[in-house]
């Protein structure tokens, strides 16, 4: 060990902490744990937002989930008004070539 | 006296609860100025250092059923230790934002009794990175031999021995540097 380690080892002494160290630390440990209080506006505002996000995200897939559904919907319903008006214009040239036969 | 009232009345639950408790206070009494020094070294400061030093506590308080002996509960306390301060030192962003190389040099050489000295090698020592500060830390605050420093950091020996050789070059270079100063 050289004298410049002598000096680190000087540098680096365990130091003591405040004489009351022990009693916080003990006070700490034996606490009874809290119920999550009514009074403890904290955590309810924690679970107020958690619960706000979930419910967000919930309707905002639900919408998006309707507006799919509402969008084939409308899909459907204009690809059978087109096959309506294909069939009715296919029966017109049909007769109009039975007729000119 | 909780424990004996306890054992009168015959609740060995309570009476467990209490040993546990004397044997948990008993080590805080042991092993607090290790817990708080390594904080404190780390840290460079008093307030965080506790409070630091109060978790790891409260932490070996929640596993003290694990710890199967008093070399395995130094063991891990050095280990958790270690690792809230690094935590802790990035959450708060405490590592300085000069770095060794760039760390000024004392005006005037100071003896090695001086406590100013001690104070300048401290400073020094918290312009380190972490992991070498803790490294530092391992060996000259606790004596540790680089395998020891390895297991307790979770890192390969040569790599403690890498960073040992680098940081007391690193202040060895600060140190003489600022002695031919005072001399000049």
């Amino acid at each position: 060990m050289t004298d410049f380690e002598d000096q680190l080892r000087r540098a680096l002494e365990r130091k003591d902490p405040s004489a009351d160290f022990a009693a916080r630390v003990m006070a700490r440990a034996t606490q009874p744990k809290k119920p999550l209080a009514w009074g403890n506006w904290r955590s309810w505002t924690a679970v107020g937002i958690a619960a706000s996000l979930c419910l967000g995200a919930v309707s905002l897939e639900l919408e998006h989930r309707r507006k799919v559904e509402q969008e084939g919907q409308a899909a459907r319903t204009q690809l059978i008004q087109a096959m309506h008006i294909t069939s009715a214009k296919l029966r017109r040239i049909h007769k109009r070539v039975q007729g000119s036969l | 006296m909780i424990g004996s009232l306890a054992q009168e009345v015959g609740i060995p639950q309570a009476v467990a609860e209490a040993d546990r408790s004397r044997a948990f206070e008993a080590a805080v009494r042991e092993h607090q100025a290790m817990v708080f020094s390594v904080a404190y070294h780390f840290l460079q400061d008093h307030a965080v250092a506790e409070e630091l030093a109060q978790e790891v506590f409260l932490e070996l308080y929640r596993h003290w059923d694990e710890i199967e002996s008093r070399e395995h509960r130094i063991h891990w306390l050095r280990k958790v230790a270690s690792r809230r301060c690094i935590d802790q030192s990035r959450r708060r962003k405490l590592r300085n934002h000069l770095s060794l190389e760039e760390a000024p040099e004392p005006f005037t050489w100071m003896p090695a009794t001086d406590p100013l000295l001690k104070r300048y090698i401290e400073q020094l020592l918290g312009k380190l990175a972490e992991t070498p500060r803790l490294v530092m830390i391992m060996r000259y605050q606790e004596g540790l031999e680089p395998a020891e420093i390895a297991d307790v950091l979770d890192m390969p020996v040569a790599t403690v021995k890498s960073h040992l050789q680098r940081s007391l070059a690193l202040l060895r270079r600060k140190l003489s540097f600022a002695a031919r100063e005072g001399e000049a």
